[in-house]
């Protein structure tokens, strides 16, 4: 049963530049979903309208039965949550714990439910031992964790997050995949923008591909990363691993390291 | 090297369009009477109308220099000190000492803002800026100048995306004035914190650009004076002789 | 004599708490492509602001030991003449713009004028670099309307056009999608093969394996390893530091750890297919291909 759907939407910025055309998009409960694509393909236009911050021109977008078009963002935030590419632009209390208490505290709900759902979040999002410290003594990376944790602290159904991975290090991207797994596992949509293959390939099932202010594609990762027309099109690349797979004309569709080396030892009966 | 535009005021150099309009306000304090302050609010409209920026300028004095010529004109009229009480209401008199200072006054206020507004509507700021920087103003303080021009536009356009972000963290920013204003304080704080950060940027950006190299700049953008500038200082210069001269043998 | 060296250098920023560099012992030659690895934090951005001299003399702080550009300690060093030394590149593409300029023709001059470069120097200048990194349609654009990967570009091109002999690029393509970041590695490819000296701290390994010739691994402020790239970028206690490897060398790791007869680990996409392909297993079958 789908969440939150998108129905043949465009959308037209007011300076006359139209970012998306007719997207098509559906998204259940407890999954998963990458969008790839090229700057400008119109992935961050799409997300916003997913969160009502952005109206499309013509189409619908529902979400657990609300049309965007007839509520606030304000009020869509509750049930979808968003994660800018630029935490800069959120950040707004002097230490860790009031920005992420701030949405809860606005929801109105009682004390020890907002240090819960606060507490909650930072561990998810891996910020615990930052929690007094002022979000601009943190370097980049670990800021966005802290807007992570601010979004995942209104414990919306879904939750959207912009380029999580840019300028992430090893540790930053394991723990942004067990977040991602963590929500899935509790039944939350996890819709995320990224330009790491490697990071889809480890963390995702379904992919939606942009390009052009259009969804070109969307699939399981397999059927995608092996696709080469809309690899083409959209100018994205293999996995590294899948590269060589496909260099080698290795039977399988090898998306990592464990599936090549689960594959060489078939076919070598090693 | 600036492009030209063929349009004679405008290819002026900027401190030569600054004497045009020194040169006015200089002569209404010479001349008698008022008519001259006067005749020079529509010579500016001409002059603007030449350079094509007689709509802008228009606009410009109707809603600066009329509300404040006609304030002005109303408040002197009636309280000005004098005998010649030409109609009154209740404790308001009109007098004709009153009405003779408000014209001078308005006369004068109308001819020094026409054309002060003329001289900043024909030259950007980038050329007063030029010029000023060849007459030793240093650097610095004209790129502190030229980057708040830009800073403007930047902030505003920080300012939305910030909005946007707290509307997804559930503040209502649409509706009445109450809710856009509880709306507004949150986003000062990123707005303050974002903008001296990238100031600390903007300054290592400067720095790796060798901007406080210890040598003379040079300017890709350049502005001359020509034999035209030449000129026109010349005859603005008679001018001012013939008008000082007329008003002593007066 | 290296190009640049530091000896035993430590430092603090003004307002921390501890040590952000810790005994730092790393020399640099000249013309060589020295890569910065490690988890955010660990330093690098840290290590390149006093390669390029904003500590101490932008950051004060207290810096300890020895830095040494040509010979000439970084303190003595005037920051105009830095800036031709060396040319610096950082992470963020939105603030590196002059904010004074109205097209990139005359952003990327924007340097050469506070060099004091005659008018026509500086136009054939960056006409060359304009040229170089395939910007040409960017021309006549407002810097301000520019897209991050088209800032970035214009960014190297403003520092490029400058002619300094070393490059000190910070994370010049977290910003960026795949297709911008090939395009920025491209530049820095070709400022290599200039004979410029690049040093480049970056997330993107599969990149760095393939251009870096010298790999730097920052931990905690401290310089854990340092060598050729194949050395560093096969060896798994890189990941103890918290720094990535290229897929590929994991995948020779894999096989390693299998007592696959792999020989040399690969670093990038071709070494990789030679050796999935050279593969023969420690009983000595050869690997049948279908």
């Amino acid at each position: 049963m789908s969440f939150l759907t998108l129905e043949d939407v465009s959308f037209r910025y007011p300076n006359g530049y139209k970012a998306v055309e007719n997207v098509n998009m559906s998204f259940s409960k407890g999954e998963a979903v990458a969008i790839v694509g090229q700057n400008g393909a119109g992935k961050t236009t799409t997300v916003k309208l997913m969160n009502g911050l952005l109206k499309p021109e013509s189409g619908n977008v529902i979400i657990d039965g609300w049309n965007t078009k007839d509520y606030t963002t304000a009020q869509i935030s509750r049930k979808v949550g968003y994660v800018f590419q630029n935490p800069d632009d959120q950040i707004f209390h002097s230490d860790v714990y009031s920005e992420i208490e701030f949405a809860p505290k606005r929801l109105g709900l009682p004390p020890e439910k907002i240090k819960e759902s606060v507490m909650k979040a930072a561990e998810l999002a891996g910020v615990v031992p930052y929690l007094k410290e002022h979000p601009y003594n943190l370097p980049f990376s670990m800021r966005k964790f802290v807007t992570i944790a601010s979004v995942l602290a209104m414990e919306s159904k879904v939750i959207i997050l912009d380029e999580p991975s840019a300028g992430q290090d090893l540790l930053a991207m394991e723990r942004l995949g067990l977040m991602i797994r963590t929500l899935v596992a509790e039944g939350k949509t996890v819709i995320t923008i990224t330009h790491d293959m490697e990071f889809v390939v480890n963390h995702f099932e379904r992919v939606i591909v942009m390009a052009n202010r259009r969804k070109i594609s969307e699939g399981n990762k397999r059927d995608i990363f092996w696709d080469f027309d809309v690899l083409e099109e959209s100018m994205l690349k293999q996995p590294h691993i899948s590269r060589v797979s496909r260099s080698l004309q290795l039977e399988e569709k090898v998306l990592s390291i464990d599936e090549m080396m689960n594959h060489l030892q078939q076919v070598n009966n090693w | 090297m600036k492009e030209k535009s063929n349009n004679l005021l405008l290819d002026l150099y900027p401190s030569t369009k600054f004497l045009i309009t020194l040169f006015i306000i200089i002569t209404v304090f010479i001349v008698k009477g008022y008519l001259y302050g006067y005749l020079m609010v529509p010579l500016c409209l001409l002059l603007a109308l030449y350079a094509k920026v007689f709509k802008e300028l228009l606009g410009l004095l109707i809603k600066t220099l009329l509300v404040l010529i006609t304030f002005i004109f109303l408040i002197q009229s009636f309280f000005y000190p004098g005998d010649t009480i030409l109609w009154s209401w209740s404790f308001l008199s009109l007098r004709q000492e009153g009405i003779d200072f408000s014209l001078l006054l308005t006369s004068r206020i109308g001819a020094i803002g026409s054309a002060l507004l003329l001289f900043f509507r024909i030259t950007s700021v980038k050329d007063i800026v030029y010029s000023l920087e060849q007459l030793g103003l240093p650097s610095k303080v004209t790129y502190v100048v030229l980057s708040t021009l830009t800073i403007i536009p930047e902030m505003k356009k920080l300012s939305m995306t910030i909005m946007d972000a707290q509307k997804t963290r559930g503040v209502e920013t649409e509706g009445n004035l109450r809710v856009r204003a509880k709306a507004f304080l949150p986003t000062l704080t990123p707005l303050i914190l974002t903008s001296v950060a990238s100031t600390e940027e903007r300054a290592i950006t400067l720095e790796a650009r060798a901007f406080t190299a210890p040598v003379k700049k040079t300017s890709l953008y350049r502005i001359e004076k020509t034999k035209k500038d030449t000129v026109v200082r010349i005859l603005l210069l008679l001018l001012l002789i013939v008008i000082i001269v007329w008003r002593v043998a007066l | 004599m290296s190009f640049i060296q530091l000896k035993n250098v430590s430092y603090k920023y003004p307002i921390g708490k501890g040590d952000v560099l810790k005994g730092i012992n790393v020399k640099i030659e000249k013309g060589g492509f020295y890569a910065l690895i490690g988890a955010n934090g660990s330093g690098k951005t840290t290590f390149c602001n006093v390669l390029r001299g904003f500590v101490p003399h932008f950051y004060k702080g207290d810096l300890r030991g020895d830095v040494l550009i040509d010979g000439k300690d970084i303190r003595e060093w005037e920051m105009g003449e830095l800036a031709q030394k060396i040319g610096f590149v950082f992470q963020n593409p939105f603030t590196q713009i002059s904010g004074v300029k109205e097209t990139v023709f005359e952003e990327i001059a924007f340097g050469l004028e506070n060099l004091g470069v005659d008018v026509d120097i500086i136009i054939q200048k960056v006409e060359e670099v304009i040229g170089l990194l395939g910007i040409d349609y960017l021309r006549d654009k407002n810097p301000q309307e520019l897209s991050g990967g088209q800032k970035q570009r214009v960014a190297l091109a403003s520092i490029i056009v400058m002619e300094p002999e070393i490059l000190v690029i910070d994370e010049p393509t977290s910003q960026l999608d795949p297709r911008g970041t090939e395009e920025i590695f491209k530049i820095i490819e070709l400022m290599k093969l200039k004979g410029k000296t690049i040093i480049l701290a970056e997330h993107k390994i599969e990149l760095i394996a393939e251009k870096a010739e010298q790999i730097l691994v920052f931990q905690d402020g401290e310089v854990v390893m340092q060598g050729t790239t194949e050395e560093i970028l096969t060896d798994p206690q890189v990941l103890e530091y918290g720094a990535a490897l290229p897929q590929y060398a994991l995948l020779g790791l894999e096989m390693k750890k299998r007592n696959w007869e792999v020989g040399q680990i690969p670093l990038t996409e071709q070494q990789a297919i030679t050796t999935v392909k050279g593969l023969s297993h420690p009983k000595g079958e050869q690997v049948c291909h279908s």
